[in-house]
């Protein structure tokens, strides 16, 4: 679990991995019943748990497991499904080529086992929150901040907490923005979630998806209109441009530490208070 | 490098730690263990164990105070060799 850039992938051979039990609870107890490669180190996982999937809040985390040499390796991932998801949750997980739990994650294939922990973690939504959400992050960091901005989503079309009561009308225009969603990535082929995300804020207003590239001149990002840079270099110009208030705004960051520095730094410079910014590290673990 | 359970766990059962560590690498049996004990090849080094204890027990490895300095090798012990490990925690004069 890492937000690092990682790069020149080579394929991994398929180690000796061995399901089944290692140490009482913690026998694999999933199925992966997908996989999407996004590139070659970026993929979504989906995971089904043969007893279902338990509650959980969107932002949470969940460890993964395998067991490798009679012992279990586990690690912990966000999902970015929707709050209430029952069947199966997906993961967006970044492949490090020379760590001891991801090179045999991706040689798993569609109904391979494996573990899967309970909900754990507090970075999460703060319930009937009117304020503007801002999601700021890097790479597979992303991950819970689309499980907490498609939960939002949902909750205002069913409930009455922000944009006065429910989805804002498409086409209209609205000042001041319920979700801003950031995204900062090397390069473009590893926006995941982009079309999920450029069809909600199509279809909202006042959500908004602001995807950052931050290697203009490499050939893999050639066409390439949007924002670049690095993202935490641009996020004032982006509150600003979307005119987020920041006293009516919080601020959820994830992604790799010194991004989420840098980010925590502007923001207060912009006027987020303290309690405003919430963040969560992603562990620079193999 | 891990974190490590210590003395103060011993005869407390709290399990604060079991409930955050993001790879449930804490465990023990409660129906024959007297402390909780932390893989150290499972670990990932979080820190979220050590913030959660309300006993103060767990260390990194490497900041264990030299009188539970055995504790890292109770903890490991355990995963292998758990009936080793329990003699080694008789041993040891509870902190509760």
């Amino acid at each position: 679990m890492t937000a690092m850039a990682i790069r020149d992938v080579v394929t991994p051979t398929r180690p000796a991995v061995q399901p089944g039990p290692a140490r009482p609870g913690l026998e694999p107890n999933a199925t992966l019943s997908a996989r999407v490669d996004l590139t070659a180190s970026i993929a979504r996982f989906v995971v089904r748990p043969d007893d279902g999937v338990g509650a959980f809040e969107p932002g949470q985390y969940f460890a993964l497991g395998l067991t490798v040499d009679d012992r279990p390796l586990l690690r912990p991932y966000s999902t970015s499904s929707v709050r209430g998801t029952r069947t199966e949750l997906e993961f967006l997980i970044r492949l490090v080529p020379d760590g001891a739990f991801t090179p045999r994650l991706w040689i798993l294939r569609v109904g391979d086992r494996l573990r899967m922990g309970r909900a754990k973690g507090l970075f999460t939504l703060g319930p009937d929150d009117p304020r503007t959400y801002l999601f700021v992050a890097t790479g597979t960091g992303l991950a819970p901040c689309v499980s907490m901005l498609q939960s939002l989503v949902r909750d205002d079309a069913e409930g009455s907490v922000g944009s006065g009561g429910g989805a804002a009308a498409p086409g209209a225009v609205s000042a001041s923005p319920r979700a801003i969603i950031v995204h900062g990535v090397s390069r473009v082929d590893e926006l995941a979630y982009r079309d999920r995300l450029e069809r909600l804020a199509a279809d909202r207003s006042d959500v908004r998806y602001v995807p950052v590239v931050s290697r203009p001149a490499d050939p893999a990002n050639a066409g390439w209109a949007g924002l670049t840079g690095r993202l935490d270099g641009g996020l004032a110009r982006i509150c600003d441009t979307h005119g987020l208030e920041p006293a009516h705004s919080v601020a959820y960051i994830c992604g790799n530490p010194e991004m989420i520095t840098a980010a925590r730094e502007t923001l207060a410079a912009g006027g987020f208070a303290a309690e405003a910014i919430v963040s969560e590290q992603y562990w620079p673990i193999a | 490098m891990a974190y490590v359970i210590a003395a103060p766990c011993i005869d407390n059962n709290d399990q604060s730690c079991v409930s955050v560590c993001p790879v449930d690498c804490i465990t023990a049996d409660l129906s024959v263990d007297r402390k909780f004990y932390i893989d150290p090849e499972g670990c990932i080094d979080c820190g979220s164990c050590e913030s959660a204890c309300p006993h103060q027990a767990i260390f990194r490895a490497k900041d264990l105070p030299r009188q539970w300095a055995d504790f890292a090798w109770i903890d490991a012990t355990w995963f292998n060799d758990p009936d080793a490990a329990r003699e080694a925690v008789n041993g040891i004069e509870s902190a509760a």
